[in-house]
C-alpha cells in the first residue's frame, strides 16, 4: 500500500494548526497597525502614520509568506476572520507602546511554533522559521527604538514634532 | 462498481463504513452512503477536522432537528448526518488515520530505508 501520507502530506496536522493560527495573528497585527496608522493619521502626524502603515504591509507579507509556506506544502491554509482591533489611543506615546505589545507577542508566538517544529522534529518547518526569528529581532528592535524616542525626547508638542521628523529612519542595521 | 474502486485496498472499516484507497490515482474512497465519496489526502483530512468539530452536546440540546450538514466542496454532494452517522464517521476517519500513520511508519522504517 502507498505511503500517501507521506506523499502528499509534508507537515503534520499540529504544524499546520501552529502556522494557521500564525496566519490569523499576522492579519490581527497588520489591521492593528492600520488602525493605528489611521489614528496618526486623523491626528496630524503623518510620518508616524507612514510607519505604521508600512508595518501594516510588512504584516501581510509575513501572513502571506505563512499562507503559502502551507500551500506549497499541500496543506490547507486558512484565510482568517479577524476581529475588532484597538482604534482608540490616548495619546502617541499609547500607539507605539501598543505596538511593542504586538510585537512582543509575535516574537512569543514564532517561538512556540520553533518549539512545537522541534517537538514533532519538523526540521524543514524549522529552518523556514528562522526567517521569522530573525525578523521579530528587527521588529522588536523597532518598537522598543521608537518608544525610547519618547523617554530621550519628550512628549510636549516639540518633542512630537521632532519624533514625527525621526520616525521614519528607525532601523536595524543587524547586530553588528 | 468503477474500476478505481477495484483496485482500491481497504484502510479500515467499521460494520458500515470503510474507507479504502487507491494507489493509483492516489485517492481514498469513503464508502459511507449510497455511492462512495471520492477524496484527496487533504480533502479527507478537512473532513475528519470537521466531523471532530461537531459539537455533539450543543446538537443534542438544540431545539432543531438532531442532524448536521456539511459542505465540503462542489464536487462532493452536501452530507445531512444524524448524530449515529457523526459517531460513525468519527471512528472510522479516526481509525483510517491511524492506519495511514502506520502505514506511513512502516514505509520509513523498512522500504525507504532499504531502497
Amino acid at each position: 500500500m502507498k505511503d500517501i501520507l507521506r506523499r502528499h502530506q509534508v507537515l503534520k496536522l499540529e504544524i499546520v494548526d501552529v502556522i494557521n493560527k500564525q496566519i490569523k495573528m499576522e492579519a490581527h497585527s497588520s489591521s492593528a497597525y492600520l488602525a493605528m496608522a489611521g489614528w496618526c493619521d486623523l491626528q496630524g502626524y503623518d510620518n508616524c502614520a507612514d510607519f505604521f502603515f508600512k508595518q501594516s504591509e510588512e504584516e501581510r507579507k509575513h501572513q502571506l509568506k505563512f499562507f503559502h509556506y502551507l500551500t506549497d506544502m499541500e496543506a490547507q491554509a486558512i484565510a482568517p476572520a479577524i476581529g475588532d482591533c484597538q482604534h482608540d489611543f490616548e495619546n502617541l506615546r499609547d500607539v507605539f507602546e501598543t505596538a511593542l505589545d504586538i510585537e512582543i507577542s509575535v516574537t512569543d508566538a514564532i517561538h512556540d511554533i520553533v518549539g512545537e517544529c522541534r517537538k514533532h522534529t519538523d526540521i524543514a518547518t524549522e529552518e523556514f522559521m528562522k526567517w521569522f526569528v530573525q525578523e521579530q529581532i528587527e521588529e522588536e528592535y523597532i518598537a522598543r527604538r521608537a518608544l525610547e524616542l519618547f523617554d530621550v525626547l519628550g512628549e510636549d508638542k516639540i518633542a512630537l514634532g521632532m519624533i514625527e521628523e525621526k520616525i521614519l529612519s528607525v532601523s536595524y542595521d543587524g547586530a553588528n | 462498481m468503477s474500476s478505481k474502486l477495484i483496485s482500491s485496498a481497504i484502510v479500515f472499516e467499521t460494520l458500515a463504513t470503510s474507507v479504502s484507497q487507491c494507489d493509483r490515482s492516489e485517492k481514498f474512497f469513503l464508502h459511507f452512503l449510497e455511492k462512495p465519496m471520492e477524496l484527496k489526502l487533504c480533502e479527507l483530512i478537512g473532513l475528519k477536522r470537521k466531523i471532530e468539530n461537531i459539537d455533539l452536546t450543543a446538537l443534542v440540546s438544540s431545539q432543531g432537528p438532531d442532524i448536521e450538514i456539511l459542505y465540503l466542496s462542489h464536487q462532493h454532494p452536501i452530507l445531512v448526518l444524524s448524530i449515529y452517522e457523526i459517531l460513525e464517521l468519527r471512528e472510522v476517519l479516526s481509525g483510517t488515520f491511524t492506519m495511514l500513520e502506520l502505514n506511513s511508519l512502516i514505509h520509513k522504517s523498512i522500504h525507504r530505508k532499504f531502497s
